[in-house]
Parts: structure tokens; C-alpha cells; sequence
């Protein structure tokens, strides 16, 4: 636990003093802000991942194109003559 | 709290989830609390506002998940403010910062032997200072906000035995150090 500083008050807090800061509409609309701030973040990352993978596929074919065909190795067949 | 207060929040609560606007009741019912609980915690009144405002924009951002679990809904209020209130303080690396009413310190200290003056009063802040800052925050909840031990326990995630412990150290401190008699009913 870190360090701290005790203050004295007189006056004592009036109902009054903390109305000035009692506004429900005000947190309603951040509530509505933040959530749809989330709601596109997700969207967003969700996205951003669709296009990573989709990236990553592509890069994968891309190399496969690009590796030079493997030679036919000749297998030596050999005939079993009974 | 009684039971139809517990039974009437909990289902102002269950409109909540599907209604924000319905949470516009307990807004009222617990906003003086919480930023009183705030501002000891800042004495800035600007800094309050604004961490009770996201308090409360915290709470209904998470009350779909909020469960009954034997406290009164204030309690995860007070946790909630804790957290914000400890955001605040990691963010901008100062001092914490308890400021106490005169008059609550007058009510919660009875006086005994010595003569209650400004010098006594000095050097109780300097007592104060000194303790430990959970000690403090667990002093501050109980006496100040009038929470029990469970609920003490509950808003500063500490056992109930922990949170017992550090206010009889902290007031067996206060006891010895001042010749005072506290008021405290366990």
C-alpha cells in the first residue's frame, strides 16, 4: 500500500454541493457512448482479424504457387517373376 | 436494509438490464453516498463529479452481470467507486488522499480524559498519517460509511477476518496513544 495524506475538513458536505454534479441524462448518454465505442471496437477487431487470416491464407497459396515442382522421382519397378 | 427494500432494488435492478432508464432510481437513492465516499477519498470536488459520474457509468455498463450475493446492491456501488478512485491515483502517481470531517472525527473519537482541542486534533492526523493505507480505508468504511465487516470485506476484496483485524489494531493504537475511549461496537 502506498503513501497517503489525511486532510481535515470543517465544513461538512451539503446536499446542495454535490447536486451540482448529480446529472443522470449526462450518464446515460456516456453509457450509451462507451457501449457503442465497444460495440464498433469489436466490430472493428473482428474485422481486422477476418482480414489477417484471410492475409495469411493468401500468402500461404501465394508461396505454394511459387515453389518449383517437385521432380517426378522414377520408382524402379521391379517384376517379380515367379 | 430491509427485505422489500432488498426485494424492491433487486427488481429495479432486473428493469435495469433491459431498461438503462431504470437504473435513474438508484442513481438517486445512492449518488450523495458515493460521492461523498469519493470526495473524502480526493477532496476535489470537480475530480468527484467525475469519478462518480463513471461510478455509475461503470455500474450500468456491468449490471447485466451484477448477482445478489447477500449484500445491498451499495456495496458493489462502493466497489466500483474503490476501483475508479484507485484508477485515478495509479494514473497521475500522487499521494492518496483521505480528508475526514471534523465533525465525524468529533463523533467517532469520545473523549476521555484528555481535553479535546486543536492540538489533540494535530496530532491524531499525525497519528493517522502514519497508519498504514488499507488500515485507513478499512477505518474509513467503518466508521465514516457505517459498512459491517462483511461488507467491508466485500468492497476491498480482504476477508472479513482481515478487515477485522486491521481496525482493532488501528484502534487499539488509537487507545493506547491517546487515552481514548472509541466508540465501537465490534
Amino acid at each position: 500500500m502506498g503513501k497517503h495524506e489525511i486532510r481535515l475538513r470543517r465544513q461538512r458536505m451539503s446536499a446542495r454541493g454535490s447536486d451540482r454534479y448529480r446529472n443522470y441524462n449526462a450518464v446515460l448518454k456516456q453509457h450509451g457512448n462507451e457501449k457503442r465505442f465497444k460495440q464498433i471496437t469489436r466490430i472493428f477487431t473482428f474485422l481486422l482479424l477476418i482480414a489477417l487470416i484471410v492475409i495469411i491464407f493468401m500468402a500461404i497459396t501465394r508461396w505454394e504457387k511459387k515453389q518449383p515442382s517437385k521432380p517426378q522421382t522414377k520408382t524402379n519397378s521391379t517384376a517379380v517373376v515367379t | 436494509m430491509s427485505e422489500d427494500e432488498i426485494r424492491k432494488e433487486e427488481q429495479i435492478i432486473e428493469r435495469s438490464k433491459k431498461d438503462p432508464h431504470a437504473f435513474g432510481e438508484l442513481y438517486e437513492k445512492y449518488f450523495d453516498r458515493i460521492f461523498n465516499y469519493i470526495l473524502r477519498q480526493t477532496d476535489d470536488e470537480e475530480l468527484a463529479g467525475d469519478l462518480c459520474s463513471q461510478t455509475f457509468v461503470n455500474a450500468l455498463h456491468n449490471i447485466n452481470r451484477y448477482e445478489f450475493r447477500g449484500f445491498p446492491f451499495s456495496a458493489w456501488l462502493y466497489k466500483i467507486a474503490g476501483n475508479e478512485v484507485n484508477k485515478h491515483y495509479r494514473k497521475n502517481k500522487g499521494n492518496k488522499i483521505f480528508s475526514i470531517e471534523e465533525l465525524k472525527v468529533r463523533e467517532l473519537v469520545e473523549q476521555a480524559a484528555e481535553e479535546w482541542d486543536e492540538e489533540m486534533i494535530t496530532r491524531l492526523l499525525r497519528y493517522m498519517n502514519e497508519l498504514p493505507t488499507d488500515m485507513i480505508q478499512v477505518l474509513e468504511l467503518r466508521f465514516f460509511e457505517d459498512k459491517d465487516f462483511k461488507e467491508i470485506a466485500f468492497i476491498l476484496d480482504m476477508t472479513e477476518s482481515g478487515a477485522k483485524m486491521r481496525t482493532y489494531r488501528a484502534l487499539d493504537k488509537l487507545r493506547t496513544n491517546f487515552n481514548l475511549k472509541v466508540k465501537y461496537d465490534g
